[in-house]
């Protein structure tokens, strides 16, 4: 108790207290001084930091929004969306630090997309423009849709932070971009009229099958293009008999399969994928990995026998 | 003919250049201090006894800021006991708050499209600008919980008492100004910590009864948080808060010197007030011992300020605010807890069975027509300022002693526990051992928080980029990934998940026994890495599922050294 007296009733001697007073204003002071002089390098340090954490930010983004059309892995979706980790776009860039930290990015190999379309600015900013108030008209007829518009004031899901930070992601495919024949590449403006394969013209049984497919509600999740099926939750059926042949065939498919014994045909795989979705998981979905339980498992319920038939008959016509 | 130098002229030739610079040069100084000459300052800085007449007392007189100060205090209150300096401090932190804010100022936009940037340029751009924003916030903090020990200690020494009892109302306003200046500044930096403790707090304000939708509205200016609601917190934090806090501060102070500082109970007898009474040889004279004291306690007020900055403390600054994304875990400011507490009311009382607590809300809502949410939160948590502010007119006891006041400092003790209580329970890990107030999701993703939080780092993005090895690894107790760090992250993961399959959270809900993960390290570019955590385990109804949460981690990010 008396220690607690004796604090409690200290006074400190006037000595003392100029004392204290000018040791603190020194402490202050040197605080301040050694803050000025190395705050510059800090500053460098940090904004270096927060355009890493710009990238990881931009990341969530990219899969959230643009994976579904530009891949995975920035590789593109045929027919949705042109590679943007290709060489071809995003060029080929290198990060430089001086001796004050301050970080740069130094562009080894320009954009070929940028200088076939004619875009003054930097890569950076027309990554910027698009995303924000996409192309209004169709550069060529390689692709489905228009690139919507992504920024909030054009009445897209982003904000502009969002926007700069997706930017920050994609030229930062530069460092080690996807070579030009690993990616789907962009058409030059007006090309690519003959890339669109011709039409085979539907039999009645596949015609009935379409309908059966848009009235299930398919394309909410699986993808078909030209049909007005933009699903991008499981993969897309753009190719489905062509894909069925090569799964088959694939030893994945064979030592994975469970609960049912493996197709031999792309229709007996076609009908397994949708009366068993969980018998085969597919590898790789828009959204990353494919997720089992995610399909519903009622559709031997739900179609009758002569649609599923339809339906099976038109899937296995798209090759 | 006269001109301007003629005096000075005259002077030099009758004394002598050097004297008239020297006595020119102390007329400048007096004016500076408003009626001490160098000499006189000498004299103080030396502690020489004051010559009569004494000149010390003239800055009193002649000054402004002096003339707001005592020339003298009583012996008894200049040790650290009965004030410890507390009002002082709160009047330093006020001010200090004041220059570090007009530099933030400087370069702050109040926008939602500009507002965050400024803050990533104040870091990154702006020479002192981190330091000054940790200083402000440090500040802030500090301030806060100063003023509230400012409080206590005026109750324990029942300094709110006649003749004092309005400077007590006038220091309860300035409480809530401190906590709504702090809480309005939280806006600001429009991350999702600011956004969703804001959003929180302005909804309370939405459950006032009768007139909530539109106080709601006139604060956020819109139904929710945005544009309107930026700028209308960013002017009560630099306008209207700060005004009030001026006038008030005048008023409070002029009330402290007005009736002087309050003697320790124990040398007053009961019910009068002595402390205008001083006997000359009690007198401490402000210039130079209270003076001394003061800027000593300044500078090292400041001095640790600016260490704790400098070093361990750092502000925080959370991502980009999102309308559409609520974290985990969204807490108001540490001071708020006891009203977010308060909000859990009475499913929190210790020993309360919740059907209990059931039928006291359907009382509530039956009887007077209001939620839980809004009695405890907007009629009960206000009641308990009004409380503070007729504290001393309606506390019957006239002594200030200690001995006398065993019921008044009793109650006190009881409603700082309440308190206390009360803001445990507001936390989302509630109070500890009892769970009380505990909010969470299912276990898995409480590990999924644990590791990789919403906002803030935590333990997956503290491990540096280079100690992650690409692949899938099982979360097992023995990891053998080739790399340390990775290793004792997974160990960690695992001892976590083990933890709650045994021990069952505050709800009962534990990770079902079976439940394995995985952690999986993907190169998505150069120097960009996706680490997922993914849980599969069995729900309560019993059903498989899956519980993945994932992060993006860049060879730069630097959140190891944070």
């Amino acid at each position: 108790m008396s220690i607690i007296k004796k604090i409690i009733t200290f006074r400190p001697s006037f000595t003392l207290r100029i004392l204290t007073g000018l040791v603190s204003i020194l402490i202050l002071l040197s605080v301040c001084t050694f803050i000025g002089l190395s705050d510059r390098t800090r500053l460098n340090v940090r904004a270096a930091q927060f355009e890493s954490r710009a990238i990881e930010a931009g990341a969530k983004v990219y899969y959230d929004q643009c994976a579904r059309c530009h891949g995975a892995n920035g590789e593109g979706v045929e027919g949705l969306g042109p590679g943007l980790a290709s060489e071809f776009f995003v060029g080929r860039i290198e990060l430089v630090r001086d001796e004050m930290q301050q970080q740069s990015i130094r562009v080894v190999v320009p954009s070929e997309r940028l200088k076939q379309i004619g875009w003054t600015g930097s890569l950076r900013d027309y990554i910027i423009a698009v995303t924000e108030s996409g192309i209004p008209v169709k550069t060529s007829n390689v692709w489905d849709v228009n690139h919507p518009t992504f920024g909030e004031r054009y009445g897209g899901p982003l904000r502009g932070d969002q926007i700069r930070d997706v930017a920050s992601f994609i030229v930062n495919y530069g460092l080690n971009p996807l070579p030009n024949d690993q990616a789907i590449l962009p058409p030059a403006p007006g090309e690519g009229q003959a890339a669109r394969p011709t039409p085979v013209p539907l039999t009645p049984e596949q015609e009935a099958g379409k309908q059966v497919y848009l009235a299930q509600g398919c394309a909410a999740c699986h993808a078909i293009r030209g049909v007005g099926a933009q699903g991008a939750i499981g993969p897309n059926m753009n190719r489905m008999g062509a894909v069925a042949a090569e799964r088959i065939a694939s030893d994945d498919y064979k030592s994975k399969i469970q609960g049912q014994p493996p197709a031999t045909t792309p229709e007996e795989y076609i009908r397994q994928s949708i009366l068993y979705p969980n018998a085969y998981i597919v590898p790789q979905c828009p959204q990353g990995p494919c997720q089992a339980n995610l399909m519903p498992r009622n559709y031997a319920q739900v179609i009758p026998p002569q649609d599923l038939d339809n339906l099976v008959a038109y899937l296995a016509s798209l090759k | 003919m006269a001109f301007v130098g003629q005096k000075l002229i005259k002077q030099i030739q009758t004394t002598g250049l050097k004297a008239t610079v020297a006595q020119r040069l102390d007329d400048a100084f007096t004016r500076f201090t408003a009626g001490l000459s160098w000499n006189d300052v000498r004299g103080i800085l030396r502690g020489d006894p004051p010559p009569k007449p004494n000149p010390r007392v003239k800055p009193h007189t002649e000054g402004f800021w002096f003339h707001i100060r005592p020339t003298f205090y009583h012996e008894a209150v200049t040790t650290l006991y009965p004030t410890f300096r507390l009002g002082l401090l709160s009047a330093l932190f006020f001010t200090f708050e004041i220059i570090t804010g007009i530099f933030l100022m400087i370069f702050y936009t109040p926008s939602p499209t500009y507002a965050y940037g400024n803050m990533i340029d104040i870091l990154t751009n702006v020479p002192f600008g981190k330091f000054m924003r940790d200083l402000h916030r440090l500040g802030a903090e500090a301030m806060v919980i100063v003023v509230t020990l400012h409080m206590v200690r005026t109750f324990v020494t029942g300094s709110y008492k006649k003749p004092r009892q309005f400077t007590w109302f006038t220091g309860v306003v300035l409480l809530i100004v401190t906590l709504f200046l702090s809480f309005s500044g939280y806006l600001l930096p429009w991350d999702q910590l600011a956004f969703w403790a804001v959003t929180i707090g302005t909804s309370m304000a939405d459950a006032v009864p009768l007139i909530g939708p539109e106080l709601n509205l006139l604060l956020r200016g819109a139904p929710d948080i945005g544009a309107g609601g930026l700028l209308r917190f960013y002017l009560f934090h630099v306008v209207l808060f700060p005004l009030i806090g001026v006038i008030f501060v005048a008023v409070h102070y002029y009330k402290v010197v007005r009736f002087g500082i309050s003697l320790p109970p124990e040398m007053e007898p009961v019910g009068e007030d002595n402390a205008r009474k001083v006997p000359p040889e009690k007198r401490v004279p402000f210039l130079p011992d209270i003076l001394t004291n003061e800027l000593m306690y300044a500078g090292v007020a400041f001095a640790v300020l600016a260490v704790s900055a400098a070093t361990w403390y750092s502000a925080p600054l959370e991502h980009h605010a999102d309308p559409l994304v609520t974290p985990n875990h969204t807490v108001a400011p540490w001071y708020f807890y006891w009203l977010q507490g308060l909000l859990k009311i009475p499913h929190m009382i210790p020993f309360l069975p919740t059907s209990i607590a059931v039928e006291v809300d359907r009382f509530f809502a039956n009887v007077f027509g209001i939620t839980p949410k809004v009695f405890w939160g907007v009629i009960v948590g206000p009641l308990m300022f009004l409380l503070l502010f007729v504290l001393p007119y309606i506390d019957p006891n006239p002594s200030r002693r200690y001995g006398d006041r065993k019921i008044m400092l009793s109650l006190g003790a009881l409603f700082a526990a309440v308190i206390i209580y009360l803001s445990l329970a507001g936390i989302p890990t509630g109070v500890p051992i009892t769970g009380f107030g505990y909010v969470g999701g299912d276990p898995a993703s409480e590990v999924g928080q644990a590791f990789i939080p919403d906002e803030g780092v935590g333990p997956v993005r503290r491990l540096p980029y280079s100690q992650y090895v690409v692949g899938s690894f099982p979360i097992n107790a023995d990891p053998n990934t080739g790399s340390a760090g990775l290793d004792s992250l997974i160990r960690d993961i695992h001892n976590d998940m083990e933890a709650r399959k045994v021990r069952p959270d505050p709800l009962g809900r534990r990770l079902s026994a079976e439940a394995t993960g995985t952690l999986e390290v993907k190169q998505i570019q150069e120097n960009l890495r996706q680490v997922i955590i993914t849980i599969n385990y069995t729900d309560e109804a019993g059903n498989p599922t899956q519980f993945k949460k994932y992060t993006f981690l860049h060879a730069g990010s630097g959140y190891a050294v944070e």
